[in-house]
């Protein structure tokens, strides 16, 4: 019997570390305007102008003399100390994948954190129906902070399913070839995979990084999140990171025996619906 | 390079990269920068040292590879697309907790007695599930955990327990609301609720001739279906059309008195008056004394023609099926009553789902957390599939891809109907061997543009199409398709699904060979969309 996972410390840890990195992403512009100082007079107000109305806490002194205030600080720091603790107490669940490496590790609490997400964007698209239709007084950021959290969401899920080995590929052919064609064909794969990463960053970092990123832009909308600032560096981080995974991959099974792949659902998941009908 | 051998060239490395094993995802956002560089710089493919050069890679970090980054961006950034992962949720919600079980045998009890009850039993309640949620799988296994035991101890037949379980357990991408509808409105930009309220018709059609065979074949054969022992503290026939009567008229009471609150809620909360767009459906003054007048009858019903006790009896036996009629009248009611769009629609349906596990007593951590890491699994699977066939498609009609084909296949001048019947096999065949992600994501984007430019009076044989119901039409034709494609041999997921919780003794080839008669009748319910395209425009 596999020890079961969800107890109370593997709930608060990925929701700590969610807490801690949408506070520093929400203040992002802050360590902008204080450690990557612009050149142009008028970009400098323009994102100044954007940090000083989102600013949750504007009677804070800065330290370092600027804008970062000391709750952005420790959001900053408390990040990846949140993530390595996270790694560490990690156990994979009897359905999952558990890898070997310490990226695996970080591969499964990051499914850990998005699935926190998933969990906030669902209570949050609620609380707003719950205002609209109800209360009758919508709220102008439940939608697109909804919007937000979910497309990290997606992103992020590819990366834990490529972690887990469950994106989908047909297996017709590569069930039945000796295992070092198998290697040859992961080979391939994972080169193609590895070069769509190389293309698509070296193909506009500038734009993600420079125009959007740097320049803060915003989603355009009442409540303004900075949506296309966020979103589209994070679309080529998490795309280099699931190539990197790739790799880690094709390492990792090189010497496993080979496996017959069928569309049967797991022994966990029947398991599970054995007991929600009441044959254990 | 012109269109046609990119084209050419794209179409045979997919067959590759996907014969190999790559997934099918990551196949196709390499298959986009392979695209965009014979479309832009041709010279690179044939010398790797040129690098640099280009119009792609002459400028680092910006030029035409960006789009592929906009592209991907512009898909997560779809509110619609949130709908998935909320679905999900409910969907494993709802399999975890016993609704089902209770389900099943609230309905059970009304059928027990009729010939081939259990297989009608198993047909209705795959109606019920798909209803609430559009995912196949949980509920075939589902099925075949709590119907295929009770129907093999009973000496059904084999193949015919075994293809009602599949054939129904497959509805849920028919009726909506349904994951695939979902993701062929998102891509093709038709609108979502049209697209589900397009394939009630179809949907109910294709289960009421699941249901019409099971009677046929049972009255023909009975010893294909024996009826179980009769039951000695089962009511009489006559008394149990009372009850279920009585069961009904608690039903509706409870319905109206919903839509009587709620209207009145509208009205005198002043949100009716302060509303100056569209009037909330059923939720205007006008519809108060209806609703008023429905809850008393069906109260005078419940107390005094079938009586208290009755009706208590009856309450006891139905009672299992209110959780399921209620996730239903959230869901659909939310998309339908105006309330909600499709995204808030999956929210409430998971919160409602979750809701009365805890009320029923199964709620807690656990299975929030099991059910948020089976929903993680299947969402990441599912949305990168369609990053990277998202990126494809950018990449492909930049190269005037959809264009060129759209012009060979139209400029051929082939009969209509044959055009279509060919997309039809080629579906059919494609469906054997892919998921229906990757064909709604790689093939849908070739084939809509051609039947979109075809000859609209040529579409059908019987009635005529709107030009704009022409993508609804197709959607709801490839839904269809993709019913077929679940049961298929060699790799019809229903078969494995249910393969996982059969007893050893019944084979995969078992399996497909009870399909067959199945497989029939989608076909039959496929030419019906065909002949007679309207149908889909019944309730539009």
């Amino acid at each position: 019997m596999q020890k079961t996972t969800g107890g109370i410390v593997e709930w608060l840890i990925p929701l700590a570390f969610v807490a801690a990195a949408s506070w520093w992403i929400w203040h992002l512009p802050a360590f902008l305007l204080d450690w990557l100082p612009y050149d142009s007079e008028s970009l400098r107000g323009q994102v100044e102008a954007i940090y000083l109305r989102s600013d949750i806490t504007p009677n804070m002194p800065g330290i370092f003399g600027g804008h970062i205030d000391i709750f952005d600080l420790a959001a900053l720091v408390l990040t990846p100390i949140l993530a390595v603790i996270g790694a560490r107490s990690v156990r994979a669940a009897a359905m999952e994948y558990e890898g070997a490496s310490a990226i695996d590790r970080v591969s499964l609490f990051i499914g850990r954190v998005t699935m926190m997400m998933i969990a906030v964007m669902t209570m949050v698209m609620l609380y707003e129906v719950f205002m609209r239709y109800i209360v009758e007084k919508p709220t102008e950021w439940a939608n697109e902070m909804t919007l937000w959290f979910a497309s990290f969401v997606f992103l992020m899920a590819g990366l834990y399913a490529m972690q887990q080995r469950c994106h989908i590929r047909i297996f017709l052919l590569y069930d039945v070839v000796p295992r070092w064609l198998q290697r040859v064909f992961d080979c391939i794969s994972t080169i193609l995979i590895v070069l769509f990463a190389f293309f698509l960053v070296y193909g506009s970092y500038k734009q993600v990084f420079v125009n959007k990123l740097y320049k803060w832009e915003l989603y355009g909308s009442a409540f303004n999140p900075p949506i296309p600032a966020t979103l589209q560096p994070m679309v080529l981080i998490v795309i280099s990171l699931v190539a990197l995974q790739a790799v880690l991959n094709l390492i990792a099974d090189w010497n496993k025996e080979p496996e017959i792949h069928t569309d049967e659902p797991d022994e966990e998941e029947i398991q599970m619906l054995k007991r929600a009908v009441g044959q254990d | 390079m012109d269109i046609g051998t990119i084209s050419l060239i794209l179409m045979l490395a997919l067959i590759v990269l996907l014969a190999i094993g790559m997934p099918l995802g990551f196949a196709s956002a390499s298959l986009a920068v392979l695209v965009l560089v014979m479309k832009f710089e041709p010279a690179l493919l044939l010398n790797p040292f040129t690098f640099g050069d280009g119009i792609l890679t002459g400028r680092p970090g910006t030029g035409p590879l960006y789009i592929l980054a906009q592209k991907i961006y512009g898909l997560l950034t779809d509110y619609v697309l949130i709908s998935i992962p909320l679905f999900i949720f409910m969907a494993s919600l709802l399999e975890r907790s016993g609704i089902a079980k209770d389900m099943y045998s609230s309905l059970n009890v009304w059928l027990s007695r009729s010939r081939g009850g259990i297989a009608i039993v198993t047909s209705i309640m795959a109606v019920i599930m798909a209803a609430m949620s559009g995912i196949i799988g949980g509920e075939v296994v589902l099925l075949g955990l709590i119907a295929l035991p009770q129907m093999l101890r009973l000496g059904y037949n084999q193949n015919l327990a075994i293809g009602v379980i599949c054939a129904s357990g497959s509805l849920g991408t028919m009726i909506p609301p349904s994951i695939v509808l979902i993701i062929y409105g998102l891509i093709t930009e038709t609108s979502i609720k049209a697209l589900f309220t397009a394939s009630f018709i179809p949907g109910f059609m294709l289960a009421s001739m699941i249901i019409l065979y099971i009677i046929v074949r049972t009255r023909l054969r009975p010893e294909d279906a024996p009826l179980p022992e009769p039951d000695p503290s089962d009511p009489e026939p006559i008394e149990k059309r009372k009850l279920f009567c009585a069961f009904l008229s608690i039903v509706v009471a409870g319905f109206s008195t919903a839509l009587f609150i709620r209207a009145a809620f509208f009205e005198f909360s002043g949100s009716n008056a302060a509303n100056d767009g569209e009037p909330a459906r059923l939720g205007t003054i006008e519809y108060l004394p209806w609703f008023a007048g429905i809850t008393i009858a069906a109260l005078f019903l419940i107390f005094v023609v079938f009586g208290k006790e009755r009706s208590r009896i009856s309450w006891h036996m139905g009672k299992g099926l209110v959780a399921p009629i209620v996730v239903i009248g959230v869901v659909l009611g939310s998309i339908y009553g105006g309330i909600t769009g499709i995204t808030e629609a999956a929210g409430m349906g998971a919160f409602a789902v979750l809701i009365i596990a805890f009320l029923r007593g199964e709620g807690s951590f656990e299975l929030v957390w099991d059910s948020l890491m089976r929903t993680l699994k299947s969402t990441g699977t599912i949305i990168w599939v369609t990053i990277g066939a998202a990126s494809l498609a950018g990449a492909y009609t930049i190269a005037g891809g959809p264009q060129y084909v759209a012009d060979l296949i139209v400029g051929k001048e082939l009969p209509t109907m044959l055009v279509i019947l060919m997309m039809m096999l080629i579906l059919l065949f494609m469906g054997a061997f892919m998921d229906w992600v990757g064909i709604v994501l790689l093939i849908i984007p070739v084939f809509l543009p051609i039947v979109l430019r075809l000859p609209i009076e040529e579409i059908g044989f019987i009635g005529q199409l709107e030009p704009s119901q022409v993508a609804i039409w197709f959607g709801v034709l490839f839904c269809m398709n993709m019913q077929v494609s679940f049961l298929s041999p060699p790799f019809g997921p229903a078969a494995f699904y249910l393969k996982s919780v059969a007893p050893p003794h019944i084979s995969l080839t078992d399996i497909f060979k009870g399909f067959l008669p199945f497989i029939g009748i989608q076909l039959v319910a496929l030419s019906i969309l065909l002949i007679w395209p309207n149908i889909i425009a019944i309730l539009l």
